[in-house]
């Protein structure tokens, strides 16, 4: 039973796809000339290609779109062709001059959209899919292209997981999370290769969000979460164009916290403890803010000749944090190359490196005890009766009062965080026309990502004052390889019914390895993590490979007739080496179906409606977070020390799983596409559900078994919404323009099913808490509901408390009997708040006068909840507190929700839960272009100068910093479920952009 | 002219896979080919005991729950974790978070043991051989059990590998009276065959399983037996590499535990830590806030004496010295330098401190954390104090129960090097209920703090006496009913409901 599977036909061969084609020609060969014009103004166009049919001979046009072209036979038949024109052939026959009139190409100038494996015109397409374009995705200088995606895509939600630190990872949701414990991210696939990291935003020509199972089904076990479509710049033939970009701008922080001064602290702890005041007035945010600088440069080629197109861009990006010693520079070097080798043969390259170095600083920390608290939340926390320095020249920390911590400046000085990443890629792709409609791309891509941490806390500070320093380097390096070949078929195979089928296979192999050392005990701070062997104690070193292979077929089969009626078939079988023994493989089917209502006849000279278009999807997509290994069983080394040395121990740390299988998103679609007045008003609409099965979920062993938890395939999660989209051109002027753009969009989450369907606690505080539970799943709640007790007010003068109330004074916090049972225990906590906003929006506006350009753009969240962890710190006590105590109940303050001072214990209550809800001036920014007139006597072709402000002006009514918030949630078990927590993140940024783009 | 020929031979991909999907992990250790050899027995076996060492169970979760529960410990600043104050005041329920981390952590242990019991069959090897260090693992297994059923009464009993979680979701309880002949037989075995002599007393021997059989049957109220064992482990003290160390300070100091004969067996820590294994935090749950006697810092207050044990306890016995602070330290001298407070100027906890583990941690981390203490779980002292009082159950008034005492009386007089005349030999001739008074009185002191009393009070039933009124930790809600038995956790009743009820009153 054992060896059986061995032997069956598990075994998927790529075989190897090797393509001759012999080319004979026998030639008699004499001269043909000719011009080539358009149809519209009868001018030549330069570049035009002539070329013989079934032949590699060819010529281009020149400047006045003349040509000559040898030709051998007589049956000879010249093809010509120019990019926005239709292809023409004509039979030379006996002929000598060939003059030829190319009509525009009304198709190509109808949108063409990219989806998986291939395009689709815009109005062809049957399934869910945004595009943001390349103007969108550079507005204002960002390090990360995902966080332009921010408000312009409905149904797409994005955050940064740490404020408006220097490289802070992105967090990208398309139509909501669909797992708990897997990863929510989208597939990113960048000029189809899957798994991609993000180019420059400058370096990317468009970007598609493929939404619903119709569009991701063709990603199958990959596509629950959305695929993201990243399509880079390519060349076009015609002379070079030279574009230089450029901008600098300046960063402060949006917003701070009101904190006690020296005096107010040293009069609020005296209120109910002693308290010495200390000698210094410290405002620490100020200590550790500072102005923040951007630069951001970009310098690109772009260009073609004959049958080669090239597009080579440098970007460069520099970043001051406005933290102190905080920051991040990269450069990215992008490569497209194309050439035609034949009409019928073209090969191609994309090439992307990258090298980031980022300077980071210490926050959002998992636990906030002696010497673990990070800058941000220690600049609130500490003492602002206290200076940087003691007078021996020590840094000040808190002691005596609370955890012993760090002064920020110290934290933030003195730690070195450094991260250096490179990245690599590199693929190849062969397109070849087999016939007219039998066409065949292979693609061979390698991607290798190194990145290297370096971390060095000093004996200067708590944490490594007593071991002398603490110094170490982790080292990951990702590779992956991947394949991918397919055959795509067209044809008109009855009267205006065109088939197209797509078939293909894929092959990836990725390949992870790590390795991790660190000492302890050093002479000095000076070598930083660079000298490990400097130490006098060595830590347990680690190292690590993890490999998996995803083997894929893939097809889609589209039928459109007459453009009215849409057919797509999508499948996708995926074998993966990581998943269980006895489920290697998964098949993700979808199917769509659209109606181009407005080509009926009915509507065909509609004046009012010139676009209607119904779709319909299902499918299934899945999500494959099952790590390498992860379902064998397995014994792990542990730390064990015996008579004082470290000694081999190993444990059992997880049971074999073998029918462990991948989340299935079941996802049905509805859609409407409507253009009203020649299109200049075009409105989507989508309503969407999506239930996601079989959950990969860790779900909690009973203790006696050893295991904490096992992956399994547990439980159900619906999310469902609507998304609008409104693209409007309401004012087309000669010298004014006016164009709009919104996007709304819902979503709802809840929890269908759980394991056993019980309650699950989620404990999300940082360490020093010592809270054992803040958030809940359960059944009919949406993920990431906060659970505690509900704060009902201050206990006043003679007032009867709850039994079991934790304070029973006057003046102390008053809990509500949520089961009405006469006392306050466990049993009264309850869902205390919901993270999930009820709709976020993006809208957006442009205005020209003419030279002069506009942008106005805002973006918005409503009705989600944030729980704040740093003012329920700051409110314990042993800290210092917001000018909130100021207001503290006392016996002649008592109309107010704010408890008498004390030390209390951090509790999760209603009270630190408020409304997340905000709007945003994302960005506004006014640019002049140079009169064409004067740029060309300058021998450039365009010259735009702008300045812009970023995060401008926001409102809301969210008392932390920024509602904009994220704590610790970039692993995947806590990404789904860490929604609307603040504590201690970097703090978000307002910019002012001045920059210019020049184009020769 | 000539004919021309282009020959175009592109190939693309020249690229030939093969894959069955088939995962083949290279640095990741399968337990199905793992025991090849003795020391692959011994790592699977230091499995168990690593788990021991880990902040779940030694380093912090278990041992601050057996220490506070007792009425020598209480809680110092009541701002702490919810939890510890439970414990202390007798109003746990089944949501204690600090159950919630030892009740699974036992059950490691109780698998890595499990593991290599069923691992041993697999070695290759001297069977002797093979069976001295999986005895070690019996052991192991033993002394989690041990300390399981003392706490909770019935439990459930695993002593086979778990390879589907369908073995043990159901499981039921198995009862205390059944849990202690398989804790017996465990003992047994590793008495068999375990090491005299273990190079390290983080290793178990002979002398460790005998002294834990004397404690079990001690437990089970069969003093022959106990008293048995006992004599055995005190008969071949000299071959076991045990006794009793000239001065009881050197037990509470880190830097010379590694070199003390008295322990049976240690848990040991050596300042290191990866995550939660050679975590421990005794040393920062005991010492003083405000204090900054020591390099590594203040400590928490969380458990301090209860205060009529410090009052009651004979300001001449040298052991009082070692089991308390009664001052600190601050640095509000001229430059910085420490000057003496009385203790009470700690506010949050103004009160004598416990001194076993704070005061000399050896190497620490901030606040005595991750120190180098090598906790020692029994004592050569506890071993003789139990032959006193098994013997004393057997044939009262023995000269030989009277001289077990005494040595451990005669240690204590060695003030630091200084022999003093407290506390003085036991009176010739006590009475039967006299002496039993007077030896588990003994153990009090002797042991305090040491992770011992509160199973005294549950085997003994004193709890209404010593959490009376009068007792020296008062807990008016006391209920023998209730309190002898701690809550299991609510979250294993949820997932497997064979286990319901919970103990009485929760």
């Amino acid at each position: 039973m054992f060896t059986d599977h061995k032997n069956k036909s598990f075994k998927w061969c790529l075989l190897v796809s090797f393509l001759l084609v012999n080319i004979v020609m026998h030639a008699q060969e004499r001269k043909v000339t000719g011009k080539i014009t358009s149809s519209e103004d009868l001018l030549g166009l330069p570049g035009a290609n002539v070329y013989i049919k079934n032949s590699s001979v060819g010529a281009s046009a020149d400047m006045d779109g003349n040509y000559t072209v040898i030709v051998g036979e007589k049956n000879a038949v010249l093809v010509f062709n120019f990019v926005g024109f239709q292809t023409v052939e004509i039979p030379v026959g006996t002929k000598s001059v060939i003059n030829v009139s190319l009509k525009p190409d009304t198709k190509a100038l109808d949108e063409v959209i990219v989806v998986g494996y291939g395009t689709r015109k815009k109005s062809d397409i049957t399934g869910s899919v945004s595009s943001v374009t390349a103007k969108e995705l550079t507005a204002f200088p960002l390090l990360n292209a995902e966080q332009a995606l921010q408000g312009r895509a409905a149904g797409v939600s994005v955050m940064t997981n740490n404020g408006g630190e220097p490289g802070a990872p992105v967090k990208i949701r398309v139509r909501g999370g669909t797992s708990i414990n897997a990863s929510g991210d989208a597939l990113i696939v960048v000029d189809g290769f899957a798994g991609a990291s993000m180019p420059a935003p400058q370096d990317i020509a468009s970007i598609e969000v493929l939404k619903d199972a119709s569009a991701t089904a063709i990603y199958g076990s990959r596509g629950s979460n959305g695929v993201i479509m990243v399509t880079t710049k390519k060349g076009k033939p015609g002379k070079p164009v030279i574009e230089f970009s450029n901008s600098t701008s300046v960063q402060s922080v949006n917003n701070k916290l009101h904190l006690l001064n020296a005096d107010q602290f040293a009069a609020y702890r005296k209120s109910f403890t002693t308290h010495t005041q200390g000698p210094a007035n410290t405002d620490w945010q100020d200590v550790i803010y500072r102005d923040g600088m951007i630069s951001n440069s970009q310098l690109s080629f772009s260009g073609g000749a004959e049958n080669v197109r090239y597009y080579v861009s440098g970007t460069y990006f520099n970043q001051n944090g406005v933290v102190i010693n905080s920051g991040i520079d990269k450069y990215t070097i992008v490569g497209n190359l194309e050439a035609d080798l034949t009409p019928k043969f073209k090969v191609g390259l994309n090439t992307f490196t990258s090298k980031q170095n980022k300077e980071g600083i210490v926050s959002q920390t998992s636990a906030g005890g002696t010497g673990a608290a990070g800058v941000i939340a220690s600049a609130y926390r500490f003492m602002p009766d206290k200076g940087i320095y003691n007078a021996d020249g020590t840094y000040t920390t808190t002691a005596p009062i609370g955890d012993d911590i760090d002064n920020p400046y110290a934290t933030a000085m003195e730690n070195i965080l450094e991260t250096i990443s490179v990245t690599s890629r590199n693929n190849f792709f062969a397109q070849y026309q087999i016939t007219k409609d039998l066409d065949f791309k292979t693609t061979l891509g390698l991607t290798d990502s190194n990145s290297q941490t370096g971390r060095f806390i000093p004996s200067t500070l708590i944490a490594g004052k007593n071991i002398k320093g603490e110094a170490s380097v982790n080292n990951t390096r990702f590779s992956s390889f991947l394949t991918e070949n397919y055959l795509t078929f067209k044809r008109e195979i009855i009267d205006r019914g065109i088939l197209t089928v797509l078939g293909g296979y894929s092959y990836q192999k990725n390949k992870n390895e790590n390795s991790y050392a660190a000492s302890r005990g050093f002479l000095t701070n000076t070598n930083s993590y660079r000298n490990l062997g400097a130490g006098t104690v060595f830590l347990k070193p680690d190292s690590g490979l993890s490999e998996t292979e995803l083997i894929s077929a893939f097809g889609r089969l589209n039928f459109d007739y007459a453009d009215k009626y849409l057919l797509t078939f999508t499948a996708r079988r995926d074998g993966s080496s990581s998943f269980s023994k006895n489920y290697k493989y998964g098949t993700f089917p979808s199917g769509a179906i659209g109606w181009n209502i407005s080509k009926e006849n009915f509507l065909k000279d509609n004046k009012t409606i010139s676009n209607l278009k119904l779709r319909a999807s299902y499918g299934a997509t899945g999500n494959p977070s099952i790590g390498a290994y992860s379902t064998l069983s397995r014994f792990s080394e542990i730390y064990y020390v015996s008579g004082d040395v470290i000694t081999n121990a190993v444990q059992l740390t997880s049971l074999d799983n073998p029918n462990l299988k991948w989340e299935t998103s079941y996802q049905q679609d509805y859609g409407i596409d409507l253009g009203l007045f020649d299109n200049r008003i075009s409105i989507t609409a989508d309503y969407y559900k999506t239930i996601t099965k079989d959950l990969l979920f860790n779900r909690p062993l009973p203790g006696i078994s050893g295991i904490a938890s096992q992956l399994q395939n547990v439980g159900e999660l619906e999310n469902k919404g609507w998304e609008l989209g409104i693209n409007s051109r309401n004012f087309i002027g000669a010298d004014f323009t006016w164009s709009t753009n919104f996007n709304i969009s819902s979503n709802k989450n809840k929890v269908l099913k759980l394991a056993d369907n019980k309650d699950l606690l989620i404990n999300s505080a940082p360490g020093h808490f010592l809270a054992t539970e803040s958030q809940i799943l359960r059944v009919g709640q949406p993920v990431g509901s906060f659970f505690g007790f509900i704060y009902d007010g201050v206990i006043q003068q003679g007032e009867t408390v709850l039994p079991g109330n934790f304070e029973t004074a006057a003046g102390g916090e008053k809990f509500r009997d949520y089961n009405g049972d006469g006392k306050l225990d466990s049993q009264d906590k309850t869902i205390i708040g919901n993270p999930n906003p009820d709709f976020i929006f993006g809208f957006n506006n442009d205005f020209t006068y003419k030279n002069l350009d506009l942008n106005i753009f805002f973006q918005g969240s409503q009705g989600g909840q944030i729980l704040n962890y740093t003012l329920m710190e700051l409110a314990s006590g042993n800290n210092n507190a917001t000018t909130e105590v100021l207001d503290a109940w006392t016996p002649t303050n008592t109309d107010t929700n704010v408890p008498a001072n004390a030390a209390r214990t951090k509790r999760i209550t209603s009270r630190f839960v408020y409304d997340g809800s905000y709007i945003r001036l994302k960005n506004v920014s006014i640019g002049y272009s140079l009169d064409e007139k004067i740029v060309s006597k300058m021998g450039l072709s365009k010259v735009r100068f702008y300045i812009s402000a970023q995060n401008l002006w926001t409102i809301t009514d969210y008392p932390g910093t920024d509602p904009e918030t994220n704590y610790l949630n970039d692993t995947n078990s806590r990404s789904n479920t860490n929604l609307g927590l603040d504590y201690g993140g970097y703090p978000n940024v307002r910019t002012f952009t001045a920059g210019f783009n020049i184009k020769f | 002219m000539k004919k021309y020929i282009a020959f175009l031979c592109f190939g693309t991909m020249a690229f030939f896979s093969c894959s069955d999907l088939e995962e083949k992990p290279v640095g990741i250790i399968r337990p199905e080919n793992f025991f090849n050899n003795t020391d692959d027995l011994q790592a699977a076996v230091n499995g168990a005991f690593a788990n021991i060492g880990h902040n779940n169970y030694w380093g912090r979760e278990f041992t601050i729950a057996l220490m506070l529960r007792d009425d020598m410990s209480d809680i110092g600043d009541r701002t702490t974790q919810a939890a510890r104050i439970d414990v202390n005041d007798m109003s746990m329920n089944d949501t204690n978070a600090l159950v919630a981390n030892f009740w699974p952590q036992s059950y490691v242990i109780i698998t890595a043991a499990n593991q290599a019991i069923e691992g041993a069959k697999k070695t290759p090897g001297d069977p002797a051989k093979v069976n001295a260090i999986v005895a070690q693992a019996y052991f192991a297994r033993a002394f989690a059990y041990y300390h399981l059923v003392r706490l909770f009464g019935d439990i459930p009993y695993v002593d086979f590998v778990v390879n589907d979680v369908n073995q043990v979701n159901s499981l039921g309880k198995t009862k205390e009276a059944d849990v202690y002949p398989k804790i017996i037989a465990d003992l047994e075995f590793a008495k068999q065959w375990l090491d005299d002599k273990p190079k390290v007393k983080a290793v178990p021997g002979k002398g460790t399983a005998a002294g834990y059989l004397a404690s079990v049957y001690l437990t089970l109220g069969n003093f022959q037996k106990a008293y048995d064992e006992a004599k055995f482990v005190i008969t071949n003290e000299a071959k076991f590499g045990l006794g009793l160390d000239a001065d009881f300070q050197d037990l509470f100091n880190a830097t010379k535990t590694a070199s003390l004969k008295e322990p049976l067996f240690t848990i040991d820590f050596n300042n290191l830590t990866s995550g939660n294994y050679g975590q421990d935090y005794t040393a920062f749950f005991t010492g003083s806030l405000k204090d900054d006697s020591y390099s590594y810092g203040q400590g928490f207050s969380v458990a301090v004496p209860s205060l009529k044990v410090f009052n009651t306890w004979d300001q001449r016995d040298y052991r009082r010295a070692v089991s308390f602070d009664t001052i600190i330290r601050k640095k509000t001298g001229p430059g910085g330098s420490l000057q003496v407070y009385p203790s009470s100027d700690n506010e949050k906890a103004p009160r004598p401190h416990i001194a076993k583990y704070f005061r000399f941690p050896g190497k620490a981390g901030a606040n005595g954390r991750t120190s180098q203490h090598n906790y020692i779980t029994m004592r050569f002292a506890e071993v003789l104090l139990t032959a006193a009082e098994a013997l004393n159950e057997i044939n009262p008034g023995t000269t030989e129960a009277d001289g077990y005492v005494n040595r451990v009386r005669a240690r204590a007089r060695n003030k630091a090097g200084k022999l003093v005349s407290f506390p003085a030999n036991v009176t010739p001739g006590l009475s039967q209920a006299d002496f039993r008074k007077m030896v588990i009185d003994e153990r009090r002191l002797e042991l305090a703090f040491e992770y011992v009393r509160w199973y005294d009070i549950k085997r003994l039933k004193i709890g209404p006496e010593v959490f009376g009124p009068n007792g020296l930790e008062p807990h008016a809600n006391f209920d023998p009913n209730r309190d002898y038995l701690w809550p299991l956790p609510g979250t294993e009743l949820a997932i497997n409901p064979n286990l319901k009820p919970n103990n009485p009153g929760y």
